[in-house]
């Protein structure tokens, strides 16, 4: 052997090693290879986040703003309404010139392009440039409070990602439970902290009939008031039917002041939610309570009233909801607290969910027919070329090694089309093999010396082999960019294994050939 | 061993019987998707499949009486006793968790249980656990302490079922190794044995399937002409444009098949059609390579028709191995590769035998056509150059009537 072969031998057993290192299972890495979903069981969702919800946010904040703003510079107050989802109109009193409102709009409302209406209002509509910052805002901060809720769930290894405008593709691996976790995902759980109002002193606005709650508001009162749905209990603590309450559309707490929410237990060991409230969210809560003492206060979570105990004395930084939780509900809901609110609601565009049982099945039949197939290919090429064909099958074996090694490294997903994808390039690499052993067979049946057939059939195949792999690269490439999650893993499972199959069939086979049939022993017969 | 030796088969006299026999065999598997429409799977034409497995034999003309399910199509899944069935349930016009909702329901019918009592066999590791830490058999207390405790034994639980499939009866529950007597109390007081397990659920939104079927066309058609490209800068235009015309056919022998068998078009398919796509064209490159190479070598005169016969002759028993290799391995994943792969893998099968088959009967086809209308004696490479003087551009030996006067 001379120095050359020597070298590329070390190279090929260092590969070996290299690849063969990253597939054994160690403590912290129990699982070299990941497994797709669709093997391990769990749930892909693609959701889209409403973001239509944060700018009808936005523009009614702006409303508020200007209201706000008018009455600190002592302006005569002006009534807002909104039109769209992007845009409000401001009314202003009688014989008011609107020059001072028009600069609070210049200072305040920077993101809003301000028009006349026809009846001389003020029309202010959100401009196009802030609805897109809001849109990519409210993925970011959306993208953020799933992956806070998923964390604190404990689930491994989950993927939450933006993808393409609007959208969320959540994947997460070996969840069984998947109605709780969408729950979980999809509560906007915003909380607000909103008095129930009274048709008298000492008799607060709530019934089991919304229609007749709605008749009982006060006539002055009634812009000012609107009709939740929240669950009647027993004395028992458990739901029982309905329940309505008329209670006041400004929230003065929201959940941005929670500092953190955990499960406690109620006096009869019932569960309950307890929450703490950050300095400024405090202030805002002794003020509530103190000015409203023995006045009911609604806990309302995305519009539901949880519950609306009496105000008994004032609180400032701490307080409990309770309601008819279960341990789970308390636990789910204290989490959605602790995580934060999401800022727009979201819509299940896609959801996939695969059992553990079933992905068991498949991997099982996935590998047995994997198994099948390379056994099967192994006989076939040692039969048909002998000696040559131990070689290729060696060729074979360490293209597996470097497949399977290098989706270790780079933590790709095997997917259950994976597998099968692998088995398909096992069978693609042989032909490889096939076009130089063919090429040499021709070379000797020409008459040209044994070293020169191996010479001649590794050079002529070269082209060949190069482009019957770019077309099936070129595939694999349209199959990346079109597919999603299991056809993804199936495409990247190709492409590493195509690129394997260039470096066995020419570089491990060639050095073999030259080990086995060296150029200094002149060989006269090779077994191919 | 060596099979296919210096053979001379004159493919390309069979290359009209063959041009027809394709034709034939596209127009009857389309013929039949124009008869029974397009199966088109979930993915594309949205809605829900939901894989439940039974307890005990599927219920069928129970689940065919539910209100929720009376448009679905009720279906076995496997054999009969795997004891599963697949329920699809057609595109829904809002945006919902269509299947969360629709198991959700069946849930309430068939276990009326479900109301007070824990289902062990729909619910998952942390909604046991928690019924554990509620009630607190082992005193282990509300801390961490207890939460760990008690997410051991339910994840226990919930591996054991997934090994089993589903519980049957409770006693398989409590004797799960690592359940504390406790534990085994709670569970019969407060659990039971739901009558069915979710194997799978999907739900696709009408827009979701739309934007995929438009994906899936677009991916087809411009990975075949990146091929086309690929082979033309490689090659030259005859070649590329014999490559696209085997890559159609291909192709349409691919969904024809599926017309016969009436298959679902799902996303496997389509990713099978891209393979096919990348894959049924090696044939070609190899022959095309092998004709290329042979006009550099052999300086005698030679008609189209003959440099495609003997290309094809020196790459045949390469051909067939390669081929015969690849169909192995596939048909031990139609036999041994479950569900899932099963059409996947068919398709696939179709698509390389066409795309062999293509190789020695449509590229010689396309390219002596487009020989014949171009008029020109082909391809300009710069050492062809070199052996096409001897040759006037339309000689009598032109490959067309060259292998006519060899039929008569």
């Amino acid at each position: 052997m001379n120095s050359n072969t020597i070298w590329k031998l070390v190279l090929i057993v260092g590969l070996l090693v290299l690849f063969s290192v990253a597939l054994i299972p160690t403590k912290d890495n129990p699982e070299p290879i990941r497994r797709g979903l669709d093997l391990k069981g769990g749930t892909h969702l693609v959701m889209r986040v409403n973001i239509n919800d944060a700018v009808r946010l936005d523009t009614d904040q702006g409303a508020e703003l200007l209201k706000s703003q008018a009455v600190k510079t002592n302006l005569p107050s002006v009534t807002t309404r909104r039109v769209d989802d992007a845009t409000f109109v401001a009314t202003l009193a009688p014989n008011v010139t609107s020059a001072e409102y028009e600069k609070i709009a210049r200072e305040w409302l920077a993101n809003f392009d301000m028009s006349r209406t026809a009846e001389g209002a003020l029309q202010f509509r959100m401009k196009p440039q802030a609805i897109s910052v809001l849109e990519r805002d409210t993925v970011t901060q959306s993208v953020e409070t799933i992956r806070n809720r998923i964390d604190a769930l404990g689930v491994t290894e989950p993927l939450i990602a933006p993808e393409g405008g609007d959208r969320i593709v959540i994947q997460l691996p070996g969840v069984d439970d998947p109605a709780r976790v969408k729950d979980i995902i999809r509560t906007t759980a915003q909380l607000q902290f909103r008095l129930v109002e009274e048709r008298a002193p000492g008799q607060p606005l709530e019934g089991p009939d919304a229609k007749a709650l709605a008749a009982q508001i006060p006539p002055a009162l009634a812009g000012e008031v609107e009709i939740l749905q929240g669950t009647r209990e027993d004395e028992y603590g458990r739901s029982a039917g309905a329940q309505y309450y008329g209670v006041r559309k400004s929230v003065p707490v929201t959940g941005r002041d929670l500092k953190s929410a955990r499960v406690t237990k109620g006096p009869l060991g019932q569960p309950t939610v307890g929450f703490s409230l950050t300095p400024d969210g405090s202030h805002k809560f002794g003020d509530l309570t103190r000015a409203n003492i023995h006045r009911p206060l609604a806990i309302v979570l995305d519009n539901k009233v949880v519950s609306a105990p009496n105000i008994n004395s004032e609180i400032n930084d701490s307080g409990v909801i309770e309601g008819s939780f279960t341990p789970q509900q308390a636990n789910d809901l204290a989490l959605v607290l602790r995580s934060g609110s999401l800022p727009a609601s979201l819509t299940t565009l896609e959801e996939r969910t695969v059992g553990p049982s079933l992905g068991r099945d498949s991997i099982r039949q996935g590998v047995l027919a994997s198994l099948i197939g390379f056994v099967l290919l192994v006989l076939a090429v040692i039969l048909y070329y002998r000696w040559a064909g131990v070689n290729a099958v060696l060729a074979l074996f360490l293209n597996l090694v470097i497949l399977l090694g290098m989706m270790a490294y780079f933590h790709a997903t095997l997917t259950l089309p994976g597998i099968a994808g692998i088995i398909l390039t096992l069978g693609m690499a042989v032909d490889s093999n096939v076009l130089v052993f063919e090429r040499i067979r021709e070379e000797l049946r020409e008459g040209k010396t044994v070293r020169a057939a191996i010479e001649n059939g590794f050079a002529r195949a070269f082209g060949t082999i190069i482009d019957t792999h770019m077309t099936t690269i070129i595939s694999a490439l349209f199959l990346f960019q079109f597919g999603t999650g299991p056809i993804k893993g199936f495409a990247v499972t190709l492409l590493i294994g195509l690129g394997a199959s260039v470096f066995t069939a020419f570089f491990v086979s060639r050095v073999i050939f030259d080990i086995v049939y060296k150029p200094t022993d002149r060989p006269k017969e090779i077994s191919i | 061993m060596q099979i296919f030796v210096n053979t001379n088969y004159d493919f390309v006299r069979w290359r009209f019987r063959a041009v027809l026999f394709s034709l034939v065999f596209v127009l009857i598997g389309f013929g039949l998707f124009l008869k029974n429409g397009v199966n088109w799977g979930i993915d594309f034409a949205g809605g829900a499949n939901i894989v439940l497995k039974f307890n005990e034999a599927v219920p069928i003309d129970t689940l065919r009486s539910i209100p929720v399910l009376r448009d679905a199509v009720i279906q076995q899944y496997g054999k009969a006793d795997d004891r599963a069935v697949l329920l699809r349930l057609p595109e829904q016009k809002k945006e919902t968790d269509y299947a969360g909702q629709i198991v959700a329901s069946l849930n309430h019918t068939f276990n009326p249980q479900s109301a007070s009592k824990l289902d062990l066999n729909f619910q998952g590791r942390d909604n046991l656990s928690g019924l554990f830490q509620a009630t607190d058999p082992d005193r282990k207390g509300s801390g961490t302490e207890g939460k760990l405790y008690y997410d051991d034994i339910a994840q226990k639980i919930i591996n054991h079922r997934s090994e089993l499939g589903l519980f049957s009866e409770m006693q398989q529950v409590t004797s799960t190794p690592g359940v504390s007597t406790g534990a085994s109390r709670v569970l019969s007081e407060k659990a039971f044995i739901g009558k069915f397990n979710v194997l799978n659920q999907e739900t696709v939104g009408p827009q979701v399937g739309k934007e995929l079927q438009q994906k899936a066309v677009w991916a087809v058609i411009l990975s075949a002409l990146a091929m086309g490209a690929y082979i033309t800068l490689r090659f030259d235009l005859m070649f590329g444009v014999g490559a696209i015309v085997c890559i159609i056919h291909d192709v349409l022998v691919a969904l024809a098949f599926l017309g016969l068998i009436n298959g679902e078009f799902s996303l496997n398919i389509v990713a099978a059609l891209l393979l096919i796509v990348g894959y049924s064209i090696n044939d070609t490159v190899v022959t095309y390579d092998r004709m290329r190479e042979n006009r550099r070598k052999i300086k005698a005169r030679m008609t189209l028709s003959e440099q495609m016969n003997l290309a094809m002759n020196q790459t045949l028993s390469r051909t067939i191995l390669t081929s015969g290799s690849v169909v192995l391995v596939l048909v031990a994943l139609i036999l041994f590769g479950g569900r899932v792969i099963h059409e996947f893998s068919m398709i696939l099968l179709v698509g390389v035998i066409a795309g062999t088959y293509s190789t020695v009967t449509i590229v010689p086809a396309v390219a002596i056509a487009w020989d014949h209308m171009v008029g020109k004696k082909s391809p300009v490479t710069p050492t062809r150059a070199r052996v096409e003087p001897v040759r006037a551009p339309s000689s009598p030996d032109s490959p067309v009537r060259a292998s006519k006067s060899k039929r008569a």
